[in-house]
């Protein structure tokens, strides 16, 4: 199988337009089709739009992200966890954070509507990717934008060498897509290792330590890899330097950056870092763009 | 491009005539020596020559509070006519607020165009006004003193007239449509414009070294001259909302009523201390020094790289309304180890 992806236009170059509408603040309705709770603070929400035609046409990059709103609530921008391979349905995994959020969890049920803009940001260079070995290293929630890559990888194994995942998590209970990752590993289609700090007395049949160690745990010819990381900012703060450390060139290390965002389009100013707009020109960054930011990406 | 000349005493029926292409909106002297962008009918009101209003003109495109969208009984409203200013003539612009009026929209009109912007842009007749600076005045060192485009028309007052630049075809309609209050303009008038340039362009006494600039901004990220300003820097954001180029907002959704729903945008600055606020209480830019660096570092450097040129166009809006006194000509002075 193969999927065409939206094109990764420059920046500040020709106008575009949504997929969700003309209007690049208005939201497009999409309907809650199934709520899975992934842990007691991640809930994975199912979504279709209410529009046939956009719900089969709504094509994104792995590693693009969504503004999700309930109007009188708020609105906040959301990765996505699922594929454009798969397409009709699209997912989120969102945890309790604050005013939205809460919303999310304590009054929106299946059946319910939202509203979406997007597709937003750069997404991963998938392209890149291709015949080449893919490793990617997650932390907690960073799993969340990663899992849409990994299945985008696995939908089209053929085009990729080796994939492989590290993933780390606090406690076992924490472990997000646990039982799919261990069927995608039993299958052969990943090489997957998990890691937790702390089992807390639980069945664990990964590593217990920090995350980093994992990638001792496994060799790679660094000429042929691209690296993806994603996690919160002490993971970043660790991990990035350890790849570099295993031989890794920085422009062959990607990760997605978070911040404070209002518009999600390049407007509003609150997402920059340095001089980007980490809505419209990441949120993925190669490491040596994000290295050379003036505002370091730890803080 | 037509250049023509009007007589000083027909001043006043050029701008009735203007009424007849939109709201009119002119400098006013609310105090003495305060300045105000306002809409007026008395056109005896209209002071184009002075030199900054408090606000920009950046009000009469995006309000400072609007609806974007809302929801009334059950009903979806996307069309944000709380925005919709209708046509406006804007007469009084300085070469300084039609270069700002370009960032503008460089920011709004690139990439995902912004309706609500655009809507009260297409619509905006700009009619400029040959100003002289004062000390505040830094335009010619950004490169922003003289205009060639993005203008409707231009007037310049010369001895007992204006000399008149036409410069589009909205600009010819107004002409077309009062024809008796213009003349061809004379090799004289255009002497004498030329010479008033010349004069112009020796009136300014106050200038910033722009030399590589967002090369120094890089070397000096890590400068201790940042920590200094932060300290004397309240971070107010008088000098953002002052800004003609200065743009950001925030986005909140309301509740004003039971069974109806606004999501609101208001102006926004990033010196104020929630900008960078994420959930969970991380703040991206939590000391005084991170936000006023920024501002800077995102006219002089981030906009530079991205556009090509900086988004400031050296109003010196910021230097008369900060209430601490702190001055970017001086900042940067400072920044290169000169002051
Ligand atoms: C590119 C990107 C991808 C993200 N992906 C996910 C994801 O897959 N799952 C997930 O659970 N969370 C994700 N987040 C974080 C998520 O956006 C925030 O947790 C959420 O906006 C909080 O909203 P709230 O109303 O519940 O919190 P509040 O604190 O009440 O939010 C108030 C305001 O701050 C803004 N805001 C608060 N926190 C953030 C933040 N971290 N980033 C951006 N804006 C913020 C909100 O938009 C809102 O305007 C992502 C953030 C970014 C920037
Ligand atoms: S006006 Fe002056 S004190 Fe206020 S935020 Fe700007 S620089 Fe700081
Ligand atoms: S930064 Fe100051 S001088 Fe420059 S355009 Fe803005 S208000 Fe005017
Ligand atoms: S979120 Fe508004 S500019 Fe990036």
């Amino acid at each position: 199988m193969s999927v065409s992806l939206p094109e990764q236009l420059p920046a500040r170059s020709a106008p575009r337009k949504l997929a969700t509408g003309v209007n690049p603040y208005a939201p497009a309705q999409a309907r809650i089709m199934r709520v899975q709770d992934l842990t007691s603070e991640i809930r994975l929400f199912d979504l279709r739009f209410t529009d046939a035609a956009l719900a089969e046409s709504f094509n994104f990059r792995p590693g693009q992200f969504v503004e999700l709103s309930v109007l009188g609530v708020g609105e906040g921008p959301f990765s996505l966890p699922s594929s454009p391979t798969r397409r009709g349905m699209f997912q989120l995994g969102i945890r309790r954070a604050g005013t939205l959020t809460n919303y999310l969890f304590d009054h929106v049920i299946e059946g319910d509507f939202v509203g979406i803009r997007g597709p937003l940001g750069n997404g991963f260079p998938v392209e890149l990717f291709e015949g080449q070995d893919v490793l990617l290293v997650a932390g907690g929630l960073g799993m969340v934008p990663l899992r849409g890559l990994l299945h985008y990888l696995i939908d089209q194994r053929d085009r990729f060498g080796r994939v492989m995942l590290l993933y780390g998590t606090r406690t076992p209970d924490q472990v997000l897509f646990r039982e799919e990752l261990e069927s995608l590993a039993r299958r052969g289609d990943a090489e997957i290792l998990l890691s937790v700090d702390n089992a807390q007395g639980k069945p664990w049949g990964g590593r217990v330590g920090v995350v980093t160690e994992l990638l001792d745990q496994v060799s790679f010819d660094v000429t042929n890899t691209y690296a993806i990381a994603c996690g919160p900012p002490v993971f970043y703060k660790f991990m990035l330097e350890k790849l570099v450390a295993r031989g890794f060139g920085r422009h062959r290390i990607f990760l997605s950056l978070e911040r404070r965002m209002e518009c999600g389009i390049g407007k509003c100013g609150h997402c920059a870092v340095g001089y980007t707009f980490t809505c419209l020109h990441g949120p993925v960054f190669s490491y040596w763009d994000a290295i050379n930011l003036p505002e370091l990406i730890y803080t | 491009m037509q250049t023509l000349r009007m007589n000083a005493g027909l001043l006043s029926s050029f701008l009735e005539a203007l009424k007849a292409f939109g709201t009119l909106v002119a400098p006013v002297e609310r105090s003495p020596g305060v300045f105000a962008l306002e809409a007026i009918d008395d056109v005896s009101q209209a002071r184009p020559e002075a030199l900054r209003t408090i606000l920009p003109f950046k009000k009469l495109l995006l309000k400072p509070r609007f609806v974007m969208l809302e929801r009334r009984q059950g009903q979806y409203g996307a069309d944000g006519a709380d925005n919709d200013l209708g046509p406006v003539v804007y007469f009084g612009a300085h070469s300084c607020d039609i270069h700002a009026l370009r960032i503008l929209d460089l920011l709004y009109l690139s990439d995902y165009v912004d309706p609500y912007y655009k809507r009260n842009r297409d619509r905006l007749t700009v009619v400029g006004y040959g100003c002289m600076p004062d000390g505040k005045c830094f335009c010619q060192s950004m490169d922003t003193s003289t205009i060639d485009k993005d203008f409707d028309m231009f007037l310049t007052p010369l001895d007992g007239r204006y000399l008149v630049t036409v410069n589009s075809a909205r600009g010819d309609d107004i002409v077309r449509a009062n024809q008796h209050l213009f003349q061809p303009a004379t090799r004289r008038d255009v002497q004498e414009y030329l010479e008033r340039l010349k004069e112009r362009e020796k009136a300014f006494t106050l200038s910033l070294d722009v030399t590589d600039l967002p090369y120094v901004l890089e070397l000096k990220k890590d400068d201790p001259v940042w920590e200094e300003l932060g300290k004397k820097c309240l971070c107010c954001g008088s000098c953002s909302m002052v800004c003609p180029t200065c743009a950001c907002f925030n986005v909140r959704d309301e509740c004003p009523e039971e069974d109806s729903a606004q999501r609101v945008r208001t102006w926004d600055a990033c010196l104020y201390r929630e900008y960078a606020l994420v959930a969970g209480g991380h703040n991206f830019r939590a000391s005084r020094a991170d936000r006023v660096k920024n501002r800077y570092y995102h006219k002089q450097e981030a906009f530079v790289r991205e556009f090509g040129m900086p988004s400031c166009v050296g109003c010196g809006r910021c230097i008369e309304n900060c209430p601490t006194g702190i001055n970017v000509v001086e900042v940067f002075q400072y920044v290169r180890g000169e002051a």
